[in-house]
C-alpha cells in the first residue's frame, strides 16, 4: 500500500506561533518604538519573561534593540525590523489560511 | 508597519492618555478662564490655551515616563494627532474669544428672558473643546468632563450665577477627577530604576 502524499499547508513560523512573542511583536507592529517599561505594562509579562522574549526576538532579528541612558537611568528602546514586520505577515497570511480552511 | 492592526493601535494610544496629566492641565486651564472671568479679565483667558498647551511635554518627561516608559507612534498618527491638536487648539481659542465677545455684548444680545442662558454659554463653548479633546484622544472622560461643563452651565444659567463662577464650578469638578486619576497613576506606577530589563 503507498503512503498518502503529505497536504501542501501553509508553514507556521514557531518563533511567532508562542502566545507571548506573538503578542509582543503584535504590539510592536503598531508603535514606531516602545521602551521596555511601556512594554512590561502594556504586554502583562513579567520583567524576566519579557527580557527573555525579547532577547529572542532579538537574536531572529525580528526586533532591534538600542540601550541608552537617559540621565542616569538606563533605557532599552525596541522596534520591529523589516525581517519582523515581513515575519508577522507571512504569519496572519499562513494562519488565516490554515483557519479559513477549517470546517465550520 | 502592518496596516490592519487598528483596533489594537487604537487601543495602545487610549493607554497614553490614561495618566490623569492631561485632564489635570485642561482642569487648570478651565479654572484658569474661569477665574480670569470672575476678576474681570475675560479677554485674558484666550492666552490660558497658548501657555498651558506647551507645559504638557515638560510635565510628561518629568513625570509619566519614569513610571510608564516611552513610546513613539507611526508617522501617520503623529502626524493625524498634530492635525486634530491644531485644530482643537485654534477652535479652543476661537471658542474662548467667541465666548468673551458674547459675554461683553451680553446686553445686545438679551432677549428679555428671566434666565440668561448667555452666563452659560462659556462654559457650553468649553463642553464642546472638551468633546473634541475627548474625540481625539479617544477619551470618554472628556466626553464627561463636557457633560459636566454643560451641566455648570445650564445649573449656573437658572441660579443666574455668572460666567466665571460657571467655569469654576465645573473646573473644580474637573480638577479633583484628574488628581484622583492621576494619584491613583502614581500609586499604581510606582518611579522604576530603569526602563531596562
Amino acid at each position: 500500500m503507498s503512503q498518502p502524499d503529505a497536504i501542501d499547508m501553509p508553514r507556521i513560523d514557531y518563533l511567532l506561533h508562542e502566545p507571548a512573542r506573538l503578542r509582543l511583536l503584535a504590539l510592536l507592529s503598531v508603535v514606531k518604538r516602545i521602551d521596555f517599561t511601556y512594554l512590561l505594562k502594556l504586554s502583562g509579562l513579567s520583567r524576566g519573561n519579557l527580557s527573555v522574549q525579547m532577547t529572542r526576538l532579538s537574536d531572529a532579528e525580528m526586533i532591534s534593540i538600542n540601550k541608552s541612558f537617559r540621565g542616569n537611568r538606563p533605557r532599552t528602546v525596541y522596534q520591529l525590523t523589516a525581517k519582523g514586520t515581513r515575519a508577522l505577515r507571512a504569519y496572519k497570511r499562513n494562519m488565516t489560511a490554515i483557519l479559513k480552511a477549517l470546517p465550520d | 508597519m502592518l496596516r490592519n492592526l487598528g483596533k489594537l493601535e487604537k487601543s495602545v494610544y487610549r493607554t497614553y492618555w490614561n495618566d490623569g496629566l492631561i485632564d489635570l492641565l485642561a482642569a487648570i486651564g478651565v479654572l484658569a478662564v474661569g477665574l480670569l472671568w470672575v476678576w474681570e479679565r475675560p479677554v485674558f483667558a484666550a492666552i490660558v490655551p497658548p501657555l498651558l498647551v506647551p507645559l504638557w511635554g515638560p510635565c510628561r518627561r518629568r513625570l509619566i515616563e519614569p513610571r510608564l516608559g516611552m513610546i513613539e507612534f507611526s508617522d501617520d498618527r503623529d502626524r493625524r494627532s498634530r492635525q486634530s491638536l491644531r485644530l482643537v487648539f485654534f477652535l479652543g481659542v476661537g471658542c474662548l474669544v467667541m465666548a468673551v465677545g458674547m459675554y461683553l455684548a451680553r446686553d445686545a444680545l438679551a432677549v428679555g428672558r428671566d434666565i440668561d442662558f448667555i452666563a452659560g454659554l462659556p462654559a457650553f463653548l468649553l463642553a464642546i473643546m472638551a468633546a473634541l479633546t475627548g474625540l481625539l484622544i479617544a477619551s470618554t472622560r472628556f466626553m464627561a468632563y463636557a457633560l459636566v461643563l454643560v451641566l455648570a452651565g445650564v445649573t449656573g444659567a437658572y441660579a443666574a450665577w455668572s460666567p466665571g463662577q460657571i467655569i469654576v464650578a465645573a473646573g473644580l469638578v474637573m480638577l479633583f477627577s484628574s488628581v484622583v486619576i492621576l494619584t491613583r497613576f502614581f500609586r499604581s506606577n510606582p518611579e522604576m530604576a530603569g526602563s531596562t530589563e
